[in-house]
């Protein structure tokens, strides 16, 4: 079923307009006003959004609204229309929904802070990205809006660019989102070359007469850009770096948009990927990879951002190992929760950032839990949720994934999971006890710790509410209200026979692993019974292993950035240089020497300028008299 | 030979040597009485030719107004110097008169061989007598063919006036001064137009109030007033070498 | 050559023209040069008017006054820079006025 509308590009274009608006007349007319036009505008897009998912959900009905052809060649068309189906219309509720919260937040957080428009007028830019790229039919929008995704991160994290690392963190997230986007992009260009449309429904249509070869050279691209937008293991470095950009937008990047657009985009190609059994096995081993390491990494730091933020590359994997394993609704489920209660953490941890100054280190935090009771509770929300704490959020998604990758063939990877859950409760609560109990490690009459003001607050209690509730959706597992909802489009997605006991048996042995990481949190950090020290010093390498991100930024800075730069120097110096700039000037300085000799005809001398004219009369009509009169003929 | 080439060969001749006068004469207001010489007959030869109205205007314009502009401007400037009272150059004559003999030689035999032969227009003597003379004949032709023509003329002349106002303005002072000290530093107060009563005093300081040292290979002047060196045309001469 | 025709004009024409040209070649007197330029467009008068004569036309007569017209602006523009170069470089001589090369 399936109805045109003609109301769903205000979906997009309210934040547009915001955008523009703020950022054209932001700096000398709207100053300090922008989020007058920004949050409402948001606003406006996510009850636009909450219409839509109405219809779609409620009615299973496929809305659609063409828009205008951007491209027409020949046979080659590319018309642009925005389209909802029941995935769409999840994903939009997390986007809009997610980045109003934010922008609200940002409000309070970004107050005073002389870009203010500025950052007004990114944030829009990057929900409607965000929701363009959600809403797009064919595969080339979706990467037009992939690309604008990346373009406005680098913009957002490179927000306050005088600060030397915030540049280079947003060159280094928008450098290598590049190599995921050059993967991504040769994968829609193989896919129009094999296909020759570029249409989602006509494209999934066309898989089953491609041999399997082609398939799996297609999913592989295709996941390449996945693994870079939404951090997977070789390509996850930028994520964490990216804390350098103002917390709001973390929260954005994080929880709402652009790492979801990797998971977003498998999920909504999964009929390629279920077509090519190899790049299901590899995207699933390379999910369950990506949330064992990141988890552990997360364990080690004491930045409270970088714990949250290896969190999501943890979370992350959690998705892909569940889109892996052909589990597509409870990769969207946990896409659905995580976005919640990571949103959550994030404007949390920023609300602790606030009141701390600025201080992000958790071992010069403390005993926040007297000054901050809301915001502790919020954040202890949401740790659970993150955790996988029952009845919370996490719980029943991330319960669902393990469930799903135990019967989809993959036991090991799902205890890979489960042991990424047990770091995932150890590092949560670890930088909770860390930043809320104890005593205080800092002077508490310098600064005075405080619950953040209402537009910071209320979002925070809404996201709670959210990051406690949101699991319900999906109970009972595999027959909850989101499975319903999604059902049509992964209607060709394989079914497993999960029996009552298993379910039940993996929820214990995640809880009873999940309560573990709590306990040991607890030992070490609350009643001192564990040193930390001692078991860093008892394991030795392997923390160093975690500690140092296992090593995989040393790795590609000595092995890739740094034969790059010399490679790019040499060719400076001695091609650019040398070659291009030598032959460039080279013909000017030849052009130049010649002119040197004719320049001695120029005397100046009047009277051989008229010399030369008369010598010109003669010769024409000499000319003349030879040729053109009848002189001598 | 008819009378009529008779008297047209001669007023030709006498045209001729005007003009030969023009070239050869050292003086040029002797040059200018040649080019007097050669529009007059130029100016009958158009009666010849029944251009009676262009006759006149040669007359008034050429032989009138023009010459008497050369010979005021040649007053003007220094009619005891002229470089042709300093010599020739040699090569450049034996060059003019090759090119000049050369395309003589070429456009003779081009008008010799001609065999160009054009449609008669309809403007015969009886026509023109009917219309009532060539002047007015030529007034019709000219302001109804050649409107736009006779417009843009008028223009040109007036842009011509502006132009030659322009160029003949004297110019301000402070104008020369700069002029002059783009190629010559003037010195202000040098200490010898102090002891030496034959050499000219200081200036007074220039109006930008800069004062650019000597040196540089430049030629330093030394002037009494500010007023002195401007109005002195030829401030060459104190050129110090 | 008997009868007046349209050839004894440009034949005078030629060599007005031609002695003009020779001047301008050979002068360094710029107010000389001037007086030549003169003749030679007074030449191309000639011509003109001896065509219009032949062929019973008044649109070399037109010409003619329109070369006229211009040559008294030429005038005029003329003589003005001479004024001015006199003033400033203080000579007539073509061949000290080299400012061209610059």
């Amino acid at each position: 079923m399936e109805r045109t509308v003609d109301w769903l590009v205000v979906i997009p274009l309210a934040p547009l307009l915001a955008a523009i608006a703020n950022f054209l007349f932001g700096k000398w007319w709207i100053r300090d006003r922008a989020h007058w036009l920004a949050v409402p505008a948001v606003g406006f897009s996510f009850l636009a959004s909450v219409a839509a998912a109405w219809t779609v959900l409620g009615h299973h009905q496929l809305l659609r609204q063409p828009l205008y052809t951007w491209i027409s060649a020949g046979e080659f068309q590319v018309p642009v229309e925005l389209v909802i189906d029941e995935l769409t219309a999840i994903m939009l509720l997390v986007v809009t929904g997610v980045s109003f919260l934010v922008h609200v937040y940002s409000i309070g957080y970004m107050h005073h802070d002389p870009g203010y428009y500025r950052f007004f007028a990114w944030l829009p830019l990057f929900v409607f990205s965000m929701v363009m790229l959600v809403l797009a039919s064919n595969f080339l929008v979706l990467f037009v809006f992939w690309e604008a995704v990346g373009l406005c991160s680098y913009l957002l994290i490179g927000f306050w660019f005088r600060r030397r690392s915030a540049a280079e963190a947003a060159k280094k997230a928008f450098v290598v989102n590049r190599i995921g986007d050059f993967g991504f992009a040769l994968g829609i260009m193989l896919l129009f070359t094999k296909v020759g449309t570029l249409e989602y429904q006509a494209v999934f249509e066309a898989i089953p007469r491609l041999s399997s070869g082609t398939v799996t050279t297609i999913a592989l691209l295709l996941f390449t850009g996945a693994i870079g937008k939404s951090a997977q293991l070789p390509l996850f470095v930028w994520l964490p770096d990216a804390m350098e950009g103002p917390t709001p937008v973390s929260a954005l990047i994080h929880a709402a948009t652009m790492v979801t657009a990797g998971i977003f985009m498998v999920a909504r190609a999964h009929p390629i990927f279920l077509a090519s059994p190899l790049a299901l096995w590899i995207v699933a081993v390379i999910g369950a990879l990506t949330s064992f390491v990141a988890a552990t990494i997360a364990t080690t730091q004491f930045d409270i951002k970088r714990v949250v933020a290896y969190s999501t590359v943890s979370q992350l994997g959690y998705m892909a190992l569940a889109l892996g394993v052909g589990a597509w609704i409870p990769a969207i489920f946990h896409l659905f929760t995580h976005a919640f209660f990571k949103a959550l953490l994030f404007l949390g941890s920023g609300a602790v950032m606030h009141a701390m100054h600025d201080e992000l280190d958790m071992r010069r935090m403390g005993g926040l839990k007297r000054w901050m009771p809301l915001t502790y509770w919020t954040l202890v929300i949401g740790a659970a949720a993150n955790a996988g704490i029952a009845p919370l959020a996490g719980f029943w998604s991330k319960d669902e994934i393990l469930v799903s990758a135990w019967v989809g063939g993959a036991p090991l990877l799902a205890l890979l999971g489960l042991a990424a859950a047990f770091f995932t409760a150890l590092y949560m609560f670890r930088a909770v006890f860390l930043t809320f109990h104890g005593q205080p490690r800092f002077d508490p009459h310098q600064l005075h710790p405080h619950d953040p003001p209402a537009t910071m607050a209320v979002p925070l209690v809404v996201l709670a509410i959210g990051a406690a509730t949101t699991g319900f959706l999906g109970v009972p597992p595999e027959a909850g209200w989101i499975h319903h909802a999604l059902e049509p489009v992964f209607e060709s997605a394989a079914h497993h026979e999960v029996t009552l006991s298993l379910t039940l048996g993996l929820a214990i042995a995640s809880t009873l692993v999940a309560f573990a990481g709590l306990w040991i949190a607890y030992a070490a950090y609350v009643r001192g019974t564990l040193s930390p020290a001692a078991v860093a010093a008892r394991l030795g390498p392997f923390y160093r292993l975690a500690a140092n991100g296992w090593y995989f930024d040393f790795i590609y800075q000595r092995y890739v950035v740094r034969p790059l730069d010399a490679a790019a120097t040499w060719l400076w110096r001695s091609v650019d240089v040398g070659i291009i700039d030598g032959a460039v000037n080279g013909s000017a300085r030849i052009v130049a020497s010649t002119a040197q000799l004719w320049r001695r005809l120029q005397t100046g001398l009047v009277a051989n300028y008229a010399l030369m004219i008369a010598l010109g009369t003669v010769v024409l009509v000499g000319a003349y008299l030879v040729f053109g009169s009848t002189l001598f003929r | 030979m008819s009378l009529q080439v008779l008297i047209f060969s001669l007023l030709a001749g006498v045209s001729i040597l005007g003009a030969l006068g023009v070239v050869i004469a050292r003086n040029p207001v002797h040059s200018a009485i040649g080019l007097v010489l050669s529009f007059l007959n130029v100016a009958a030869i158009y009666l010849i030719a029944r251009a009676e109205f262009l006759a006149v205007v040669q007359v008034i314009v050429y032989a009138g107004a023009v010459i008497v502009l050369v010979v005021f401007v040649t007053m003007l400037v220094h009619p005891d110097d002229l470089p042709e009272f300093h010599g020739r150059r040699p090569l450049r004559v034996a060059t003019g008169l090759l090119l000049g003999g050369a395309l003589l030689l070429e456009v003779a035999a081009a008008i010799l061989t001609r065999n160009l032969s054009g449609v008669p227009g309809p403007w015969t003597d009886q026509t023109i007598s009917l219309i009532g003379g060539n002047t007015r004949a030529l007034g019709q032709t000219l302001y109804s063919d050649y409107m736009l023509a006779i417009q843009l003329t008028a223009l040109l002349l007036l842009a011509a006036t502006i132009g030659a106002i322009v160029l003949a303005r004297p110019e301000a002072v402070s104008e020369r001064v700069m002029a002059a000290r783009r190629t010559l530093t003037i010195s202000l107060a040098h200490p010898r137009g102090l002891d030496q009563p034959e050499l000219p005093p200081a200036l007074p300081l220039p109006p930008d109030g800069q004062v650019k040292p000597a040196g540089g290979g430049r030629s330093i002047v030394l002037a009494r007033s500010a007023s002195e060196f401007t109005e002195q045309p030829a401030w060459g001469e104190w050129r110090t070498p | 050559m008997s009868e007046l025709s349209a050839t004894h004009f440009l034949l005078l024409s030629a060599a007005l023209f031609i002695i003009g040209m020779v001047g301008v070649l050979t002068r360094r007197n710029v107010l000389v040069i001037f007086m030549c330029i003169e003749l030679m467009l007074n030449a191309v008068n000639v011509s003109l008017i001896g065509f219009a004569w032949e062929l019973h036309q008044l649109t070399g007569q037109v010409f003619a006054l329109f070369v006229i017209a211009i040559a008294a602006a030429e005038a005029v523009v003329g003589l003005g820079i001479v004024m001015a170069l006199t003033r400033r470089a203080d000579t007539v001589d073509i061949d000290e006025l080299r400012q061209l090369r610059e």
